[in-house]
């Protein structure tokens, strides 16, 4: 699985110009790289988008199936104007966390404290912030979205104006709580792939930093380095990521967490993150180590240029054709994973959604006496389209990079 | 090139040669009546183990002196053939069978009883359930140990070492006689000394036993201070417990109090008996292995398959072995749902305990109706409770507009299927009780009841969290009433899951706002709902503390009158529903599946059916 | 080679003893004991469970307790189900290799084929079409691919039983979704060391030597195209094992994967500590098996 020396530097054509060239003569590829592009796309633009809100639910169209009779309805209820009264009353609620804050400052000063009274100062202090949350909050959490960052705040005020009450049907249908399936698809994209992303580059940066200190030093250090790579890969890393997510999870420590920001799709980030890097690592690795020896580093070495340079400059361009490989074969798995959580409830918490905790429903409502075909189906498409995509586009760029298989 | 090819055909050979060995090893004829038993056993101890799957073997595998009826849940003889109560309530005289045998032959006497009871009650053997046996007069101070002691007291002292030649895991040496002083040590302070935790750690015991007096400390071997021996345990002398044997086929129980349920409760398996010798042979792990386990009960444990299947066979010499009409019993341990449910109807499983409560609706819908299916209402109630030392659910103002603002029609026609709403603790069918109600759902009270707490609207409400254990109907409830309370009041409430271990160490040390509980009643009567919540109760787990209810149920259980006694109770749940700190949500309706041909298989509203009355007619063929 | 080994197992240790000072100290560290339940309890209840799990006693004492139980081969009782680990292992993990093995060899037979003839047939629509097939299972959960496999074959085709163990048929849908994602990574690293293979100059002789196609594939190329294919059985081994929990849950298999996931979550101590000990030699193990066998099919590679 080696990746085999680049060493096909040609006058005129570069190894990447070749590659995109034959990529680009790949179809496969392509509308692999189309499809990405789209799903991508219309996951970043979800709340421009006239689609139901994700959590809003309606009992009463509980489990209501697929419908293709209208397309739009005119349904969607945001009130802009809750927006402004929020605003009116924002300034008293900032006012009063300042005044927990310096509450808990000088609690915090005063040396004789009781643990009691620290952590019921922190509780006040974390009222006062969720009181500030709540009302940014409220317009969109009372039309059904989940929590929102500024941004997709913005997004959501300009699709109101843009479309008005107007928005999708359930063309998908409903699910359990008549929720609209086709918008949880679209929300679930922005989890999924988010926490595919950003897991994938925290084991990104590990591997390659990693890899090649130790194939660029090499020597004993290297010999040490590639044994714990060794070591860990016998550390079942699956147990060890549901026993700290589980531990994560309880009262006490999210609470300590939740002071730092830190919620539990950020642990999932980092601890799927250190468990990936390690075949990176390798490769990265045995990479270094082949281009060590080549002519153009031994020439920028004699003339002096310094060792973070030639690993900057010379190394780390080479290693970008792995890098992006990997990339693309990583992400499918780390979204698996996800949904692997999901499935044992440890996933993303309601009312956010992802690609697996949807599948997970879907599968939860697929019994021999009844199947709810479209809340399985969607998903199922969502997640596979995605993926297969990402596969082919991996394997096509590994085979674009490929110098043996010029011409071929 | 060919020895490489030989290799690996050999390789390939071996591993197949491998999996169809391990595959033979686990096959098995198919036993005459399979049903899922849900998980995988904690154990087989009687006297350890709380849970229902556990239960449903036990029941199976011993005998108590009285069992249950399959379908009214009465009282029935077991190894006792007859009994008589004292006129005063409080004296039970039970006359033991003659032809009852443990599975090894030897006749099941007495002294049987007089032994696993004292297991029972004695703090080591960690019975989670030894409270079900404090009825019995002094077995409440029996199980406290040391701590329930006063100078004067006849005590047992039971020593580190064993009687030579005694069993591998017998009791060690028992002194008895009389405490005569308690010492506390002079170098621990006040609070240390008022500290139940560490009681025993800094006193020294006296006791007079035998003509000597001898201090003891109670403790590990070296932990004793200079003067004074180490002894395992100090207890209340056991002859002082209210149950004892008159002659070997005679045993007397003497309660503290009349208690109508009494017979329900010897009725229920921890207070049934376990054969010393193995025990005592084979340790408290151990003796539970099929080939080391002694039962006295209407079948026995052929083998056990961790996460796969127990089988039962009919005990031949078990005294009313003519009625037992099943030879071999398989109690699968498959946990999921869906599984469960596909295993039943592909025809692999004939009783299933639960089915989802999806499931559960399209079976009600099933044209033409099912024959298998029979939903009906359970002894179980499933409620929100609310911790009350946390801001603002201190306030019951704000406790009551949560509760107005709840409407469990939603609930139970999205998370549930058949389930009846909910308006008071107690599940409606104990006999002569009416529970009183709580209102039901009135959100113009609820909003002015949040108005007169301080959060006209909604505004300035704190942010509270509904805390439920992982699994997908809890789910889909927090979902709802977090959506009921934002639409109808207007408050930000947020949901949080845990694993079911966490979960009760969080609900236990008051670590939540809101907590989604159920309560299964352990006998037909209201106290076993109502008696958890009594100030500081182990199972009130809300904070909630009332003096006039708390009285009242002390009250009820000295009251002699059984109309009277009930009224009580209602009127102490009426506290509980108007100010209380719980949400009832809906009372659970029995969800089981049963093949038609499974006979003697009854409905009854603690969900609870004997294996040993089962039989088998599949109609003409007889088998 | 003996020092080969010896040096690896002498690591292994390290690597076990790591592992148990790490899991020891992050399940102390955790709320909600073993012994938590349903109920509460008495305090004289709860001091005694502490006693007789050590958890009385101080930490480095419990440590040193513990590492000289586990060292002696003793691996506790599951405090969930009152069981020697010992015994749970050994029932649970001979059906957790039989499911894996027969998993594994459904990887290989479907990756290894779809692989070789996707290289060979390179950029025609077969390619596209086998690979597409082989990448279902890495484009799916393996709950959803179970569940539609179940309603499938167990409901509308009624071919297999829907759950259990105890026969071969029991272990066909289960050793297949557990399996699926793996014929995927066989059949790309298949097709890449075949690739490999065939751009090789020895390849080109054979076949300038008139050999026809089907004989350069199976006796030139394939032995040596199936290097990459066997340094990947260590990986896939331990995803295999490690993967099992949902297939077991699902299918009602008695293994150990459930177990292993359960005890996490559960905190159940010595379980959880005796079979991650267990996972972690399994897997070194397995790596090392992998190593070993790579250099017996590569007389290239020297052991150091």
């Amino acid at each position: 699985m080696t990746t085999p020396p680049l060493n096909a530097k040609r006058a005129g054509v570069s190894l990447t110009q070749d590659a995109i060239r034959r990529l680009s003569k790949n179809l496969t590829a392509m509308i692999s790289f189309a499809v990405l592009v789209v799903v991508v796309g219309l996951a970043v633009l979800t709340p421009l988008l006239p689609l139901q809100p994700p959590d809003r639910d309606l009992t009463a169209q509980m489990f209501a199936e697929p419908t293709a009779e209208r397309l739009f309805e005119k349904t969607f209820n945001f009130d802009p104007q809750v927006n402004a009264v929020a605003r009116e009353r924002l300034p008293a609620a900032l006012e009063k966390r300042g005044v927990r804050q310096a509450e808990l400052k000088s609690l915090l000063a005063d040396a004789k404290r009781t643990p009691e009274a620290e952590s019921q100062s922190r509780r006040n202090l974390r009222q006062a912030e969720a009181a500030i949350v709540a009302l940014e909050q409220r317009a969109y959490a009372s039309v059904g979205y989940p929590h929102l960052g500024p941004l997709s705040r913005w997004m959501v005020r300009t699709r109101h104006a843009l479309f008005g009450e107007w928005q999708l049907a359930s063309v998908c249908g409903r699910d359990k709580l008549g929720r609209d399936l086709l918008s949880r698809i679209f929300w679930g994209a922005r989890v999924s792939l988010i926490v595919g992303v950003v897991a994938t580059l925290v084991s990104l940066a590990i591997g390659v930093t990693w890899g090649s200190v130790a194939g660029y030093v090499g020597g004993s250090v290297d010999n040490l380095m590639m044994r714990i790579v060794d070591v860990l890969y016998s550390v079942p890393f699956v147990f060890l990521v549901i026993f700290l997510i589980s531990i994560l999870s309880e009262d006490r420590v999210k609470d300590a967490l939740a002071g730092y920001g830190i919620d539990r799709i950020t642990i999932f980030y980092f601890v799927v993150g250190a468990i990936y890097w390690l075949t990176m690592a390798r490769v990265v690795r045995g990479q270094v180590v082949s281009l060590r020896n080549e002519p153009f580093i031994e020439a920028a070495r004699s003339i002096g240029v310094s060792q973070t340079a030639i690993i900057f400059r010379h190394i780390v361009p080479n290693l970008l054709s792995i890098v992006v490989v990997y990339l693309t074969l990583t992400i499918p798995r780390v979204i698996l994973f996800e949904a692997f959580l999901s499935f044992l409830g440890l996933g993303v918490e309601p009312p956010d959604v992802s690609w697996g905790l949807l599948a997970n429903e879907g599968i939860q409502v697929i019994t021999p006496i009844k199947i709810y075909w479209w809340l399985i189906l969607f998903p199922s498409l969502a997640i596979g389209v995605t993926l297969f995509a990402l596969n082919f586009l991996g394997d096509a760029i590994r085979d674009a990079f490929d110098p043996r298989l010029k011409g071929r | 090139m060919s020895p490489r090819i030989a290799a690996a055909l050999g390789l390939a050979l071996a591993c197949f040669a491998g999996i169809v060995w391990v595959v033979a090893r686990g096959q098995l004829p198919p036993a005459e009546f399979t049903f899922n038993n849900d998980t995988e056993i904690k154990s087989l101890d009687p006297a350890i183990v709380t849970g229902q799957p556990e239960g449903r073997i036990i029941e199976a595998l011993f005998e108590g002196l009285v069992r249950l009826g399959p379908e009214k849940r009465e009282p029935r003889p077991g190894i006792a053939e007859s009994w008589t109560l004292s006129d005063d309530g409080l004296t039970y005289t039970f006359k033991l069978r003659k032809n009852a045998v443990w599975s090894n032959g030897e006749p099941i006497t007495s002294q049987d009883f007089v032994y696993s009871m004292r297991r029972f009650l004695d703090p080591l053997t960690l019975a989670e359930y030894a409270y079900q046996a404090w009825y019995l007069k002094n077995g409440e101070r029996y199980s406290r140990a040391a701590r329930s002691l006063a100078v004067g007291d006849p005590v047992e002292v039971e020593l580190h070492e064993r009687t030579p030649g005694a069993r591998e895991y017998a009791r060690g040496v028992v002194l008895r006689g009389e405490l005569i002083e308690i010492e506390t040590d002079a170098d621990a302070s006040q609070a240390d000394l008022a500290d139940p935790a560490k009681y025993v750690e800094l006193r020294t015991f006296v006791v007079e036993s035998e003509g000597r007096s001898r201090r003891f400390r109670v403790g590990e071997p070296g932990a004793a201070r200079a003067g004074a021996d180490s002894c395992r345990q100090l207890l209340l002398d056991f002859s002082e417990v209210g149950f004892r044997a008159v002659d070997p086929y005679t045993i007397e129980m003497v309660l503290e109090s009349p208690t109508p349920y009494w017979l329900q409760l010897v009725g229920f398996y921890p207070l049934w008996p376990v054969n010393q010798a193995c025990v005592e042979t084979h340790g408290p792990l151990d003796w539970t292995e099929p080939d080391k386990i002694v039962t006295n009960g209407p079948f026995t444990l052929e083998f056990r398959r961790i996460r796969d299947r127990m089988r039962l066979r009919k005990f031949a010499d078990y005294w009313d072995a003519d009625d037992v009409r099943v030879e071999t019993i398989d109690a699968l341990a498959v946990e999921s749902l869906t599984t469960q449910f596909n295993l039943y109807e592909t025809g692999k499983c004939d009783y299933i305990t639960k089915v989802s409560p999806i499931t559960a609706r399209e079976l009600v819908k099933a044209d033409p109706p099912r024959k298998d299916f029979f939903p009906a209402p359970q002894f179980g109630t499933y409620f929100y409770s609310m911790n009350v030392t946390r801001p603002p659910l201190n306030d019951a103002r704000v406790r009551r507009a949560l509760l107005l603002s709840i409407d469990r029609t939603e609930i139970i026609a999205t998370a549930g299927s058949i389930e009846t709403p909910a308006f008071s603790f107690t599940p409606p069918g104990i006999p002569g009780y009416d529970p009183p109600r709580c209102d039901d759902t009135n959100l113009a009270e609820a909003r002015r009841l949040l108005a007169e707490a301080g959060y006209p609207g909604g505004e300035g409400f704190p942010k509270i969290e509904i805390l439920y254990n992982f699994e997908e109907q809890h789910q889909t409830i927090a979902e709802l009433v977090r959506k009921q309370w934002r639409r109808g009041l207007g408050i930000d409430v947020s949901t949080r899951n845990e694993e079911w271990q966490t979960f009760l160490s969080s609900t236990r040390q008051l670590q939540f706002d809101l907590s989604r509980r159920a309560w299964i009643g352990d006998y037909l009567d209201p106290n076993t709902f109502l008696d958890m919540f009594v100030t500081g109760g182990e199972n009130n787990q809300t904070g909630w503390g009332n003096e006039e209810y708390d009285r009242i149920i002390d009250a009820a259980k000295y009251e002699g009158d059984p109309a009277q006694r009930l009224a009580m109770l209602a009127r102490a749940e009426e506290i509980l529903m108007t100010e209380g700190p719980l949400i009832p949500i809906f009372f659970y309706a029995t969800r089981y599946l049963v093949k038609p041909y499974v006979k003697g298989f009854f409905y009854n509203v603690q969900d609870t059916h004997p294996l040993r009355y089962i039989r088998i007619d599949r109609g003409g063929v007889s088998r | 080679m003996i020092g080969f080994i010896a040096r690896r197992l002498v690591w292994m240790l390290i690597t076990l003893w790591v592992v148990f000072t790490l899991s020891f100290f992050l399940m102390r560290a955790v709320p909600g004991g073993p012994y938590a339940s349903d109920r509460q309890l008495e305090p004289e209840i709860e001091a005694n469970i502490r006693r007789e799990f050590n958890l009385d006693k101080p930490l480095y004492e419990q440590y040193w307790l513990k590492l000289k139980q586990v060292a002696s081969g003793d691996l506790g009782s599951s405090t969930k189900i009152r069981t020697p680990v010992n015994r749970i292992v050994s029932e649970g993990l001979p059906v957790s290799g039989a499911l894996g093995l027969l998993a594994l060899a459904i990887a290989f037979a479907i990756g290894l084929p779809a692989g070789i003839i996707s290289a060979v047939a390179r950029g025609t629509f077969a390619d596209v079409a086998l690979m597409s097939i082989a990448t279902i299972g890495i484009a799916l959960p393996n709950f959803v691919v179970a569940g539609f496999a179940i309603i499938l074959f167990v409901f509308v085709l009624e071919w297999l039983p829907a759950a259990g163990w105890g026969s071969l048929e029991q272990l066909v849908l289960p050793a297949f979704c557990l399996g699926a994602p793996y014929a995927a990574y066989v059949a790309r690293i298949a097709r890449t060391g075949m690739l490999d293979v065939l751009s090789q100059d020895h390849i080109r002789t054979a076949r300038a030597k008139g050999l026809g196609p089907l004989s350069v594939v199976l006796r030139h190329a394939l032995p040596t195209a199936m290097l990459p294919v066997v340094s990947f059985l260590g990986p896939a081994v331990a995803g295999i094992m490690t993967g099992s929990p949902v297939v077991e849950q699902i299918f009602a298999i008695p293994g150990l994967g459930w177990h292993f996931v359960q005890s996490a979550i559960n905190r159940d101590y010595p379980m959880a500590m005796g079979l991650v000990l267990l996972y972690t030699g399994l897997l070194y193990t397995m790596n090392l098996l992998v190593d070993l066998s790579y250099g017996l099919l590569d007389p290239r590679v020297e052991w150091d």
